[in-house]
């Protein structure tokens, strides 16, 4: 397929995709499960992105999404406040120390600067470990990042202990939609780039990547830089999606959920991470919360064995099947291609004619 | 090497989610009615059942859960409703709470009882308030949750008259001049009612040591050291159940001879089972003293005996906490607004709220026009360590 029929088809889709989404507000309160699920999921989609783009695509094993989240998802807060609820939601601060807002994409723009600002300062004595190392450098930051924005004595600007709240939101399940779209889509451009090459590059062989004249010090740098840019990015839309935040929720527990679904979508796919995000998303919030009701019954047989919980164990069940039986993920690492999708049809197609005896195809 | 990081750490993250999952909950105790035919009014309790509150949350519904027991009918406009519970799980998580709600808002519910926790109960408002249900809040005492809002209700007391009642007995009682306060990092219940308690001591001349601990901290030492040393003369640790269980072991065995004063999350059996048989001097604020209502407590204790995953809920036995006597009350008060209203229709519920008065086991209730009850007493207990019970102490009032 041509360069250009394929860009068509891939604007097509995505045109098609949010004219849907568009219909479905119209038709469906706004209420309704499916939203939530599909708003939770964008935002998934974009740090899990974000954490492929590191882990899968770079090969450095970073778990410090959750930490450059609530940097995001504070920024953004503490931004959008309006002057007037400030000195409701600072109870104990008599209305903190920033007496302004700016607007909304702004703020979401400064909550990635900031998630990018302190990944730049911890990447520099950060980067120079590996695998488990990195790994466990990058968590201990995350940590202690929660720790520092619980802290009394920085109350006035995080608000200490308490929640936020009262900063604007979205109503509409197109706005995550476009936001994290924009954003996968520069990910995306930046993959295919020489950078992206580069990055890959260093995931296969890093010796190998020094010696063809990359600078490792630099790409990795630059890897970090950008993965915690758009992470920052999705806590300040994943703070307006819960229209509250407070830093105990960005446990290391956040994180192992996005690592949950960039493995369940595959390692070194993009697509993967996006169909991986609204899956786990819609199971662990929605699908299965039907296992929870102790009432449940097949006919007059009482399902006895259901109870609030329960739904977890189904969960559990069901990723520990995936992490033993279909090791590569949903995707691999392939991709997601109208001209793969071709491909299989025509592969069928084909096939089929065959089996009935004719050789006429086209 | 990543390969292996990456196994134990998804298996690790499965566990939990496994370990979370076996935590068991009491079957919806209108068993069998709910589905029957006829007319079925939907009630949603919006509590936790897994996560840091996961027991606070579950003795919460449990109150609900007898109440819909005794009384599972209710007259809406001259038609008899069955009153359905459905019972979802917040996790005690802020991030889990909109969709949680929004499960309830789909489910059609006409009012929603919850939520223990004032964090989730928080972040979950804003989906009820979208979508026009009243919500009726049982325990939580932030007083951000209700300030602005005019679906939130709540039927109990407020952070700031709870730290001053604090701070009046210890004043009254103990003349205390130095109060050691100890809160946790991160948590909004634990700091807000710290401060509060802070600022109503400060005002009546007394001096204030502060300190904090980290989450999943179990070495409370160094803090009762402390404490003895600025020569404090009561101990405020507002905090969850569970460490409050270790603080208080650990307080016993160093000889901590000062008062325990906490708020109303120490007001459960855990702190009874701890404090058994050891020289400590605890006392908390609460809702409920048992023995205030023996027709309610005699029946509770029925029925909490005579369901095995109720008692389980309950913590092991029939002590009743007043987070249940709570819950108890919000569905009566829920029942009276469905009357009130004279139709399931969640609008209309909210309407008739404002005016719904009723004399509940914990007191009369009516809600003033931010939507908070009108109270002006707590309960003060003593933990008796000899017999494991809760002595009652005083009713303790402030002059707002």
């Amino acid at each position: 397929m041509k360069k250009t029929t394929k860009a068509i088809w891939n604007v097509g889709l995505i045109a098609a995709l949010l004219i849907l989404l568009f219909l479905l507000e119209q038709v469906l309160p706004s209420s309704s499960m499916l939203f939530m699920v599909l708003k939770k999921g964008a935002i998934y989609a974009l740090v899990a992105v974000s954490m492929n783009l590191l882990n899968g695509f770079t090969g450095l094993f970073s778990l410090g999404q959750a930490g450059f989240m609530l940097l995001g998802a504070y920024t953004y807060a503490i931004l959008t406040i309006p002057v007037e609820s400030r000195a409701s939601v600072y109870q104990y601060f008599d209305g903190g120390i920033v007496q302004f807002s700016i607007p909304v994409p702004l703020a979401l723009i400064a909550g990635g600067i900031v998630a990018a600002v302190f990944a730049f300062l911890i990447g520099l004595p950060v980067l120079r470990l590996k695998s488990d190392y990195l790994a466990i450098a990058t968590l201990g930051f995350a940590e202690i990042i929660r720790a520092v924005f619980q802290w009394d004595k920085l109350g006035p600007l995080t608000n200490g202990s308490n929640l936020l709240r009262n900063f604007p939101t979205f109503n509409s399940v197109l706005y995550p939609f476009i936001v994290a779209g924009i954003c996968i889509g520069l990910i995306v451009l930046l993959i295919n780039s020489t950078y992206g090459r580069a990055f890959k590059a260093i995931r296969d062989d890093e010796i190998a990547a020094e010696a063809m004249g990359i600078n490792l010090a630099h790409h990795k740098q630059l890897a970090f830089v950008i993965s915690s840019f758009f992470a920052g990015v999705s806590g300040g839309l994943l703070a307006m999606y819960q229209t509250t935040i407070q830093a105990s929720m960005f446990r290391s527990s956040m994180t192992y959920e996005i690592l949950l679904i960039v493995v369940i979508g595959g390692i070194g796919s993009i697509t993967g991470s996006c169909i991986g995000s609204f899956l786990f998303i819609a199971c662990s919030e929605w699908w299965l919360r039907f296992l929870d009701n102790s009432n449940l019954y097949i006919g007059d047989f009482h399902l006895t064995f259901m109870r609030p919980g329960f739904r977890k164990v189904v969960f559990s069940i069901i990723i520990m099947a995936i992490v033993l039986f279909y090791r590569k993920g949903i995707m691999g690492d392939r991709e997601f291609s109208i001209e793969a999708v071709q491909k299989f049809f025509r592969k069928r197609f084909k096939k089929k004619q065959t089996v009935e005896g004719g050789s006429s195809h086209e | 090497m990543k390969k292996r990081i990456l196994s134990v750490l998804l298996a690790a993250a499965m566990l939990s989610t496994l370990l979370a999952g076996c935590e068991r909950k009491p079957e919806a105790a209108a068993d069998g009615t709910g589905s029957a035919d006829g007319n079925v009014v939907r009630i949603g309790v919006f509590e936790p059942a897994s996560g840091d509150n996961g027991a606070g949350g579950k003795q919460e519904t449990l109150g609900i859960q007898y109440a819909n027991y005794v009384t599972p009918t209710v007259e809406i406009g001259g038609e008899e409703y069955t009153v359905q519970l459905d019972i979802v799980d917040n996790e005690s998580s802020n991030d889990k709470a909109p969709s949680a709600a929004a499960t309830l808002v789909s489910d059609g519910v006409s009012v929603v009882l919850g939520s223990y926790g004032s964090g989730v109960s928080i972040a979950g408002s804003d989906t009820f308030k979208e979508a026009g249900i009243p919500v009726i809040g049982v325990t939580c005492t932030n007083p951000q949750i209700t300030e602005g809002n005019t679906h939130y209700f709540r039927i109990c007391f407020l952070d700031p008259f709870q730290g001053t009642v604090l701070a009046n007995f210890a004043n009254d009682n103990f003349g205390a001049k130095k109060a050691y306060v100890l809160t946790k990092l991160g948590d909004d219940y634990s700091t807000g009612l710290g401060y509060y308690f802070t600022q109503a001591f400060e005002a009546l001349g007394g001096e204030v040591v502060e300190e904090t601990f980290q989450e999943g901290n179990s070495d409370f030492t160094s803090y009762i050291t402390s404490a003895k040393n600025e020569g404090a003369d009561v101990f405020f640790a507002p905090s969850s159940t569970e460490v409050a269980a270790l603080l208080v072991e650990q307080a016993a065995s160093q000889g901590l001879e000062i008062p325990l004063l906490a708020g109303d999350t120490w007001d459960s059996n855990v702190i009874l089972n701890a404090a058994e048989g050891k020289n400590v001097d605890i006392y908390v604020s609460t809702f409920y003293q048992e023995g205030g209502d023996p027709e309610f407590d005699a029946g509770i204790k029925e029925w909490i005996n005579s369901d095995s995953t109720a008692k389980a809920n309950n913590g092991g036995d029939d002590t009743v906490s007043g987070l249940t006597v709570m819950g108890y009350d919000a569905y009566y008060v829920a029942l009276e607004a469905l009357k009130a209203a004279g139709s399931t229709d969640p609008a209309a519920v909210n309407e008739a709220l404002w005016d719904v008065t009723y004399s509940g086991v914990s007191g009369d209730i009516s809600f003033n026009e931010i939507g908070d009850a009108n109270r002006d007493a707590a309960y003060i207990k003593h933990a008796n360590t000899e017999t494991g019970a809760w002595d009652f102490v005083a009713e303790q009032s402030v002059a707002q």
